[in-house]
């Protein structure tokens, strides 16, 4: 469904991203993981068109997206959530993710029905579905950290994505929270049949849900392969017992 | 129109240049370092010119007077100024722009108005100090005034003492840093409030400076802060900010496209600078050459 | 979010105070209604400056151009070709439009302080046109005795005339910010990164609201040609557009009213403060500093957050 091709991308001479390749089949779930700085943010970046790669290729259903602006990748039905929760601070539950879903409608022009009458069953439903419903008149800026990220997912859920991106869900959550997340997120699969390419630092996370893993440090990829090629691979080992504090088991 | 009144129409602009350079580089300066757009640096010029006046008037009025202002003037508005930067703004740093944008345009109504009550509405002038009376023969004979030459001289050197303050002062190098992360300063076990401080007082004592300098050309009135705050901004934006050799680029294309301009076409040529402005910012949105942001 | 003021028992407040604004002029002297009229137009102006400021993130700093050109563009009309004023009424915030349009175009590529003051380049450039052209624009002296219909050239029909058209406006501006386009445009102040990634075009949402706010900052250029049959230089001069913008943040630049209580109270202040002395800045930049010291959401702003704290206390001890 996606494929990478050589991406690369430079920021003043730093390669962040180094000759990435990579290839995400319809359903499953893929990691990407590595040590602070590895580049998987960059590399979501690249994908999603916030940043445009120096050379190579994105391809998403045969077709090439590469360097295409983020609004018309989320039209290709590509969605995406940040590491760093980037929602509408000062707009309720509720309002975040109505505009979410009213921009996938195509609706953003209309200058003059009231919002409180437009897709409010539907922003209800996907609010039901991520455990929000019961919060959605709060303030988002008020929220506790684990509603925010669950919020951030809801959104990159308004607009009705084939592929979802999830940069770092459960970071900074609780285990609560966490569990919560992961298990959200599997239903989600599950119920709406998505694709989706996530990084995380948790590895439990990672082996427990991911079907394949991609590894990336210091913007070059070391190796793709399910669980257990990952696992026992000796570059994969090197590059992490050699200076990050994150246990292989 | 010959070579000559261009040549000499080009230096009037450049003596203009130089008065905009030193406001524009303090401007340069606080919005670059502290990020804190001071519209009241326009009324500061403003003060340093009415300032001028009375020390000189203080002073007799001559050659004393004069210099007298020359020191004494910036160094009253650095004084105010460093009064507003510790009851005010020291505790506003980190406040969205657009407030400080705001509180700086309130001070700039106070200030004016007080300039009002303390001087009054009329025009005010400062004579020329008897060394600089007089006219120097440039290029073709055209007589230029001395006194612009003193400003052409003034011009550089204060460009390249800024320089040395900037660049290879402690303080110059710590406030370069604060610009850029002012955490990481304060967390290094410097007072980042008064590096913020020293800067801010420099860079208001550089439009007192300025306002004391153009005293004497120029019938120093009401309003002066007005036109001049909204060039020294867009001077500052165009050269890229916090950076001293931009002020002083964009101070050399807004002085000369001014006069210039107005040599070539009298009734518009007031809007050559400003177009100049949009064409560098439309190739250039971060300024010529290198901001601190 | 744009708190819902027509609700319940608020509506009843509202009728009391159109019933209020209508009886004025058969009650109150000439000068108070000139007053009032002058209040209104401007609460327009300030709303219209809001519109992309508050509500969009733009950092509108040079609001007052749109003002001055829609209402020159009037004058100009009425004053220079044979046209119906009622058609130069239209024109006007149809050239506002057009130029907010136009320098939107060239201002949108940046963003924040670059874009407010690339804004006041290009408006600069406008007034200084404006300043110069004497025999289009009159120059440094402006036009006077700008002739209006019969029907609105008394101070009465001026004031209801701006009444109805202030209040049609308010409406208008605040059906727009309830829509599914108000709710993306605060979305892009909010996060104009997030934005872009649910789909939506930033540049394009943030032009249309440039050109909603040119036009209704026209319309009140319009009133004020209505109310004071006269066009000057310095309605198109920064400082107008730095008091605008204190306006908004003095009734609170959130809120969709805060601009027109800004504007009410800055009128008041400075029509009161100068029948003492003549140093109304002081006055103005006094309160101003203050406001923007303790209460940065200004008034109403601070009404409504003092109001959701009481909610989030209720709600949580529910």
């Amino acid at each position: 469904m996606l494929q990478i091709r050589s991406l690369n991308k430079s920021f003043d001479g730093f390669k962040a991203v180094n000759n990435a390749n990579l290839d995400v089949q319809k359903g499953e779930i893929v990691a990407v993981i590595g040590p602070n700085g590895a580049g998987k943010t960059t590399l979501f970046n690249l994908i999603t068109g916030v940043l445009k790669p120096d050379s190579g290729e994105v391809i998403f259903k045969n077709e090439n997206i590469t360097g295409l602006p983020p609004h018309e990748i989320c039209k290709k039905r590509i969605s995406r959530s940040f590491q760093v929760v980037n929602v509408f601070n000062r707009l309720s539950i509720f309002e975040n993710t109505q505009i979410s879903i009213l921009s996938r409608e195509k609706r953003t022009w209309n200058l003059f029905t009231p919002s409180s009458k437009l897709a409010v069953e539907e922003t209800n439903e996907l609010l039901r579905n991520v455990g929000l419903y019961e919060k959605r008149d709060r303030i988002s800026g008020a929220l506790s950290h684990g509603d925010r990220k669950v919020l951030e997912i809801a959104m990159a859920l308004g607009g009705n994505p084939e592929f979802l991106i999830l940069d770092e869900p459960t970071a900074g959550m609780s285990p609560e929270e966490t569990t919560r997340c992961i298990d959200l997120i599997k239903g989600l699969r599950e119920k709406f049949g998505l694709t989706i390419l996530f990084c995380e630092h948790d590895m439990e996370i990672v082996f427990g849900i991911a079907n394949r893993i991609m590894v990336m440090v210091r913007g070059a990829t070391i190796i793709q392969g399910t669980c257990e090629e990952v696992r026992c691979n000796e570059a994969v080992q090197d590059a992490y017992l050699g200076g990050s504090d994150v246990c292989l088991m | 129109m010959d070579v000559t009144g261009i040549l000499n129409q080009a230096f009037v602009g450049l003596s203009r240049t130089v008065i905009l350079f030193i406001v524009s580089s303090g401007l340069s300066l606080i919005l670059g370092v502290l990020r804190i757009p001071n519209i009241a640096h326009g009324s500061l010029y403003m003060i340093g010119a009415f300032m001028a006046f009375t020390i000189s008037r203080l002073f007799g009025g001559g050659e004393m007077g004069f210099w007298m202002a020359l020191i004494g003037a910036p160094l009253v508005v650095a004084l105010i100024s460093l009064f507003a930067e510790r009851s005010v703004f020291q505790h506003l740093y980190e406040r969205e722009h657009l407030m400080l944008l705001l509180l700086t345009f309130a001070f700039s109504l106070i200030f004016g108005d007080l300039v009002k009550i303390i001087w009054g509405g009329d025009y005010k002038s400062v004579p020329v100090p008897q060394v600089f009376q007089g006219f120097v023969p440039l290029i073709g004979g055209l007589p230029f005034p001395t006194y612009n030459v003193f400003l052409l001289v003034c011009g550089p050197v204060i460009a390249i003492l800024l320089w040395l303050l900037v660049n290879k002062t402690k303080i110059g190098k710590i406030s370069q840093a604060a610009a850029v992360d002012r955490e990481m300063v304060g967390a290094v076990g410097i007072n980042v409030s008064w590096v913020f401080a020293i800067v801010f007082v420099i860079g208001c004592l550089l439009a007192g400076l300025g306002g004391a300098l153009v005293a004497p050309t120029v019938s120093v009135t009401l309003g002066m802060d007005h036109t001049l705050i909204m060039e020294a901004f867009l001077i500052v934006i165009m050269g890229g900010l916090g950076n001293i050799w931009g002020a002083l680029l964009g101070a050399l294309i807004f002085g000369l496209t001014q006069s210039l301009g107005i040599l070539v076409w009298p009734q518009f040529g007031i809007i050559f600078p400003y177009a100049a402005v949009i064409i560098v910012l439309l190739f250039r949105p971060a300024g010529l050459l290198k901001a601190t942001w | 979010m744009v708190t819902g003021f027509f609700s319940g028992k608020g509506k009843i407040w509202w009728i009391v105070a159109l019933v209020v604004l209508c009886i004025v002029p058969l009650v109150l002297p000439r000068f108070y209604v000139y007053m009032l009229s002058i209040i209104l137009l401007f609460g327009l102006l300030a709303t219209s400056n809001d519109f992309p400021l508050g509500f969009g993130g733009l950092y509108q700093l040079h609001h007052a151009v749109f003002y001055g050109v829609g209402a020159y563009a009037t004058a100009i009309v009425i004053t220079k070709s044979g046209l119906s004023p009622w058609l130069a009424f239209l024109i006007g915030p149809i050239i506002s439009a057009v130029l907010g349009l136009i320098m939107g175009l060239i201002c949108v590529r940046l963003s924040k302080l670059y874009f407010g003051m690339l804004q006041i380049s290009l408006g600069s450039l406008v007034w200084a046109v404006v300043f110069r052209w004497y025999s289009f624009t009159g120059g440094d002296d402006g036009i006077h005795g700008i002739t209006v219909p019969d029907i609105i050239s008394s101070y009465q029909g001026a004031y209801y005339f701006t009444l109805i058209i202030t209040g049609l406006s308010l409406f208008i501006m605040y059906r727009i910010l309830k829509s599914p386009y108000g709710s993306v445009l605060q979305g892009i102040r909010d996060n104009p990164v997030r934005s872009a990634m649910i789909g939506v075009n930033v540049k394009k949402h943030q032009l249309l609201a440039l050109i909603i706010a040119g036009f209704f900052a026209g319309l009140a250029g319009v009133l004020f040609v209505v109310v004071d049959n006269t066009v000057f230089p310095d309605m198109l001069f920064w400082t107008l557009s730095m008091e605008t913008t204190i306006m908004c943040l003095l009734g609170g630049w959130l809120t969709f009213l805060g601009p027109m209580l800004g504007a009410a109270v800055i009128i008041l202040v400075r029509t009161f403060v100068s029948t003492y002395t003549v140093y109304w800045g002081l006055a103005l930049g006094i309160i101003a500093g203050l406001v923007i010291f303790f209460m940065p959401n200004g008034v109403l702003g601070w009404f409504q957050d003092v109001f959701k704290r009481k909610a989030n206390l209720a709600e949580v001890k529910e």
